[in-house]
């Protein structure tokens, strides 16, 4: 059966029938394109998935599509404003904190929670904000640096 | 004192000492930043969508060990959406696949010989119907005696896995006369050490997509495979080897690669998804594993046990080490043998042994096969060498640091396989390490009674490349456009490491232009040259020097067109800012698109291509001595503290310092970002990671038990980078890849020792482990 | 048949009347872990996400009441120690920002770390029908043997009530994980004490079932936690509990650090007590 789905993803509108257990994940990727959102463990343990729901992280491998209905979505290709990048993705860059890449959509998903709900939060703050994305290659410390750098400059 | 006088202060190696130079050296940022953060750049999973036409899936052994009695596919082919079931009697070729040894089906023939053995391969016109079909697989199995491990396969009537027993190969080092030294030494110490299984847990999961088109080759023809692995011309032999296909007509495709650690060095999809291609003409099929797939398919870390035993004289001078490895290569051979070299090389570090007897064995077992992750036996071997050395000191009431001090090699000293080091800075690294260590002071114990806070230290060598006479060389070529652009092509792959920067920045270095002005296209089996495996921290030696001497020859090019269009010797054009110029008078110039143009008409290429091949020599069969079984050595040391809870076991690393000689950072945040990376792999290795197995069956295969350190679990690792040129590496450069792994571990297993009195022999050191070592040693504190 | 009724009482309804047929899913966290491994969810799926009050928090008559669909998140942000604790250490904000205490009661791992608090806290949980309407139930009684409830097929959680928050005098949580964070408990330990003395003990990962240790309790009474009435209890603890040994952990590590967190909550509920008083 399909679920006859309506909400907001990266600002648009979206309304499509999907399989009823179908996830988000799947419906981001498969139906809607929008590969940055990446699966890796599609069991809640890596992050890698996060998107933001109504501003909050969730991860998307453990969300029903049709959950999301009437719901806002924002993805990690929600995030530049046109060109020009965000200040945490380019402080991302700029830090080295993206180095294979595929952790950095959840990680930016959740700087970027955490920096509009705290930008002012401490170190130990946002190593909880960040404590459900694995990261297998940095060691975290340019991560660290790079959301303290965005804080900073505020305007996530 | 009495070994053989020395200068004891060697000369500092010459630091390299060239002009500044204007892009080496520098953390440009990521050619590929952008895309990575706007998650616009195309992973494996990511080629699906809008491309995929059919999608395959893997019938995989339910049976750690069986005879394979039938294969009945009927009821999948009958399904709805399936197009094609097959079996290794579908496949062209010699359906092996491995590395060093050929012995891997592709699909089983007439055996299983682990729990992820592949048997059969479905393809459907969904991943829906293709996940279902392969359910509906049904193999008959004759179940056989499963080996669960090294004991297993050693024991007296174990069931003979191969025709040869389960002994599948070793290696061994005779330097001097060790039981004759032991006999001598004024102190014995010895332990066993067991290390576990580790699984290389990258996040970007298995996945590509082929096509195949039958006539031509490629780009319009041919057998196009879009997987990331580690070594895409290895890749196109085996796959074709395989296959039966012969290797022109296959392209292979690097896509994005979100990690590697060794584990895409074996075959992983690839021969899957073009057998699936090939049956399936001008239809693009997809493939992808999940997590648990993955894991259970895929090789892993060798779990080893060492048998160590060390001599020394009472001033602590060591004079003799006997070790003895059993590894478990599990089902197949993947790189063990190669593991193995490098675990015997790499047996006493970079310790001064006079006398050293070294013997490894592989054994078979029905796990899955293990093979190559970021450290390749020498981390195994550093976790034992450094447990020796803090077990000595202890023995012998020595600070741990002096009597590392006093045995670390020097500039000239030899290290197990009798090759002598000529640039050895790993005393240099400790003192680093220990001084930066030292800047807060010594640690204090905590006030609370159940708390013990300790600190441990580890010095590593790494020897650089393949090594030991294997064929080690990497090919690159540089071009120039008519924009007055470079393309760097290499076959190297960027796995996430930064290759493709650390190309682009030695290119524009050495030709003089900005980074903007060159392009790298790498890891396409059809446009770019074999520069050999992402491994082995070789590529930016090797592929470093390939492209350096590409650019170089292009320079030179460039250099004859400018002295003729302007008149002067080419030794007198420098080249910079976008043009170039005479270097006394720089109003004399030409731009480089212009100089280029002017090039074509002069008919220069403007395009080069090298090769770069250094020989190292094999190690001697009987003694293990070879006079170059590296091309050169790496060198680093940690220092770490950690806080430990002696009622729960529970340990956290507080502080973490690593110094590393990388000879030269091309790009110092990548090496940064390489050293803070291995630490946190080691500390996930020393503190928690195992992949746990019974009777062959991993019983954590999904990231809910094969837990990985969080971002709780790594403190902000203190990075230190020496700068001791190579005299053979790119502007001096070595390499940094593994080291940093390699160091991590010893030191937080000397540092769980210096604070609860118990020595760790066994990894991980989860909290049960620790609460029982000092249980065990009765209270031990 | 995916449902996704707006309010509590429709969603009741459906559940009344398709009873163990349809499959109540909230967070996801758990649920969907399995649809991933390959699991069906089944023909019938009560999504309770879109139920509008269901994440509420009231209080009455000095009580607090959880809704069923509170999520961990929230859960951090209360002032009980104990609960706030056993919250923040479960998965990741994203798993906390999902994951309800109904899923986490409905599941009922061994392991639920949110049970474990809620138990020391003498938390009851209010079950209900669409018809039959809503009994309360001690959670301590809730909870059968492996996975197994007291909740019927026909039957939701719609209420949690946690007696009396502002009368505790301490409470005190803590996880022994295998890392910082994201951990599936080897062990949980919760303790909560009224003004009246009254101590309970809960653990998780030691038994079939999230556990009160009554036998312990009933041994510390509610004298003044002395240093040895805190190591009698601590033996006591080791022998009630009923851990096995899996591949996480072996029973003997299990039964030995109920000892260790049996005398570190007592100490902690002991120095937080003197702290109020």
């Amino acid at each position: 059966m399909a679920w006859h789905l309506e909400c907001t993803i990266n600002g648009s509108a979206v309304e499509r029938d999907v399989p009823e257990d179908v996830t988000l994940l799947s419906f981001l990727r498969d139906h809607l394109g929008l590969t940055g959102t990446k699966g890796a463990c599609l069991e809640g343990e890596c992050g890698s998935c996060t998107v933001l729901l109504d501003d909050e992280p969730a991860c998307s491998c453990l969300v029903l599509a049709a959950q999301v209905h009437g719901r806002r979505v924002t993805t990690v290709e929600g995030l530049a404003h046109g060109d020009r990048l965000a200040t945490v993705q380019e402080k991302f860059v700029e830090t080295g904190a993206a180095q294979c890449g595929y952790c950095t959509p959840g990680l930016l998903m959740a700087a970027k929670a955490l920096l509009e709900r705290n930008p002012d939060a401490g170190e130990q703050e946002l190593r909880v904000a960040l404590e459900g994305n694995i990261c297998r290659c940095t060691g975290y410390a340019s991560i660290v640096e790079a959301v303290q750098l965005a804080a900073r400059e505020g305007n996530p | 004192m009495s070994r053989t006088p020395r200068i004891d202060a060697p000369p500092s190696p010459t630091p390299y000492t060239e002009h500044e130079h204007p892009v080496v050296g520098h953390s440009c940022r990521r050619l590929d930043g952008a895309e990575i953060t706007t998650g616009a750049i195309r992973y494996g999973a990511d080629l699906f969508p809008g491309q995929a036409e059919l999608f395959a899936a893997v019938v995989r052994s339910d049976q750690a060990h069986a005879r394979v009695v039938s294969i009945d596919t009927s009821a999948a082919r009958a399904m709805d959406g399936v197009v094609g079931v097959y079996t290794h009697s579908d496949v062209g070729g010699t359906n092996r696949h491995g590395l060093i040894r050929r012995d891997h089906p592709a699909l089983a023939e007439d055996r299983v010989r682990y729990l992820g053995d592949a048997v059969a391969l479905v393809v459907a016109t969904s991943e829906r119907v293709v996940s279902q079909a392969i359910r509906a697989v049904k193999v008959e199995y004759e179940p056989l005696p499963v080996i669960g491990d090294i004991d297993a396969a050693l024991a007296e009537g174990a069931y003979p896995l191969y025709p040869g027993g389960n002994v599948m190969g070793g290696k061994r080092i005779r330097k001097g006369d060790t039981d004759a030294a032991l006999a001598r030494a004024d102190v014995v110490v010895t332990e066993t050490f067991h290390t576990q299984t580790v699984d290389h847990a990258f996040l970007d999961l298995e996945a590509g997509v082929a096509r195949y088109e039958p006539s031509g080759d490629p780009p319009d023809g041919g057998l196009t495979i879009q997987v990331s692995g580690q070594w895409v011309h290895e890749e196109r032999r085996l796959i074709a080897l395989a296959l039966g296909v012969e290797p022109e007509h296959i392209r292979i495709i690097q896509p994005a690669t979100g990690g590697a650690f060794g584990g895409r060095e074996d075959i992983s999809i690839q021969i899957y998804l073009g057998l699936a291609a090939l049956k399936h003409p001008g239809k693009t099929v997809a493939l992808r594993y999940d997590r648990a797939e993955s894991m259970r398919a895929r090789h892993k870390r060798h779990a080893i046990r060492v048998e160590y035993t060390v001599g020394a004289k009472s001033d602590g001078t060591l004079t003799a080490a006997k070790v003895t490895v059993w590894s478990d290569e599990g089902a197949y051979a993947s790189t063990g043998l190669a593991v193995m070299r490098k675990a015997s090389s790499h047996a006493t570090g970079p310790y001064r042994v006079p006398n050293v007897s070294v013997d490894v064995y592989g054994v078979h077992t029905n796990n899955n096969p293990t093979g190559a992750m970021r450290g390749f036996g020498a981390c195994q071997m550093a976790i034992a060498c450094g447990g020796m050395i803090d077990r000595l000191a202890a023995k012998l009431g020595m600070d741990r640091l002096e009597l590392r001090r006093k045995n670390l090699i020097r500039a000239g000293d030899d290290v197990a396989t009798g090759q002598r080091i000529p640039v050895a800075t790993v005393v240099e690294c400790l003192e680093a390490a220990m001084a930066r260590f030292r800047q807060k002071g010594e640690p204090t114990q905590p006030a609370e009674p159940h708390l013990r806070r300790g600190y441990g230290m580890s010095a590593i060598c790494f020897g650089l490349g393949y090594g030991d006479g294997f064929p080690d060389c990497a090919r690159a070529r540089v071009a120039f456009g008519d924009d007055g652009k470079a393309t760097v092509y290499t076959g190297g792959v960027d796995v996430g490491q930064g290759l493709i920067n650390t190309m682009a920045q030695i290119a524009a270095d050495e030709l003089g232009l900005e980074l903007s002005q060159v392009r790298v296209v790498s890891a396409d089996t059809m446009l770019t040259p074999e520069s050999g495996s992402s491994s082995a921290t070789r590529q930016t030696y090797f592929s470093g020097n390939a492209v350096r001497m590409a650019a170089e020859e292009v320079k030179e090019q460039l250099l004859d067109v400018a002295g003729r269009h302007l008149s002067v010797h080419p030794h007198e054009i420098e080249i910079a800012e976008g043009c170039a110029r005479v270097a006394a008078d720089p109003d004399r110039r030409i731009s480089l698109a212009d100089l280029v143009a002017e090039g074509r008409r002069r008919g220069y290429s403007l395009d080069a291509r090298t090769l770069f091949k250094p020989r190292t020599v094999c190690e001697d069969f009987d003694t293990g001595q070879s006079p170059k079984a590296f091309v050169t050595y790496l060198f680093g040391a940690h220092v770490a503290q950690v806080l430990v809870d002696i009622e729960t076991g529970e340990v956290k690393v507080e502080r973490h310092v690593a110094c590393h000689d990388v000879g030269k950072a091309i790009n110092p945040k990548a090496v940064e970002g390489q050293i803070c990376g291995g630490v946190a792999q080691g500390i996930g290795m020393a503190l928690m990671e195992e992949v746990v197995t019974r009777e062959g069956r991993i019983l954590n295969a999904n990231f809910t038990d094969y837990i990985l350190p969080t971002i709780h679990d790594v403190p902000k690792v203190e990075c230190l980078i020496l700068e001791n040129d190579d005299p053979g590496g790119p502007f001096g450069a070595r390499g940094i890849g593994e080291p940093p792994l390699i160091g991590a571990v010893p030191a937080v297993l000397g540092a769980i020792y210096d604070a609860i009195g118990v020595a760790p022999s066994t990894l991980p050191c989860n909290p049960e482990r620790v609460w029982r070592m000092i249980r065990d040693a009765g209270g031990g504190i | 048949m995916f449902h996704r009724p707006a309010t509590f009482a429709k969603a009741l309804a459906i559940k009344a009347d398709l009873g163990g047929r349809v499959t109540p899913l909230a967070g996801g966290t758990d649920l969907i872990v399995g649809l991933n491994r390959g699991t069906s969810l089944g023909e019938e799926v009560l999504d309770l996400s879109g139920v509008a009050d269901y994440g509420d928090i009231d209080t009455e008559n000095g009580s607090l009441l959880l809704r069923g669909g509170v999520t961990f998140a929230r859960l951090a942000r209360l002032d009980i120690r104990c609960l706030a604790d056993a919250a923040r250490s479960v998965g990741g904000p994203q798993i906390r920002n999902r994951g309800t205490i109904a899923g986490n009661l409905a599941t009922a791992s061994p392991a639920g770390d949110g049970s474990a608090a809620l138990l020391a806290l003498d938390a009851e949980v209010e079950i209900s029908h669409a018809t039959r309407g809503a009994r309360w139930i001690k959670l301590a009684d809730y909870f059968l043997e492996y996975r197994k409830t007291a909740l019927g097929d026909d039957e939701l959680i719609s209420r949690i009530r946690i007696p009396a928050p502002d009368a505790l005098e301490a409470t005190a949580w803590y996880k022994i994980g295998k890392r910082g964070a994201v951990n599936i408990s080897v062990v949980c330990a919760a303790a909560a004490r009224w003004p009246d003395g009254r101590l309970c003990l809960a653990f998780g990962s030691v038994a079939p079932v999230p556990m009160r240790a009554t036998e312990t309790e009933r041994l510390i009474g509610t004298g003044p936690l002395t240093e040895e009435l805190i190591h009698q209890a601590a033996q006591c603890a080791m022998t009630e509990v009923r851990p096995i040994d899996d591949w996480r952990a072996s029973a003997d590590y299990r039964r030995a650090m109920c000892g260790v967190l049996t005398r570190r909550l007592l100490r902690a509920v002991r120095a937080d007590s003197e702290g109020k008083g």
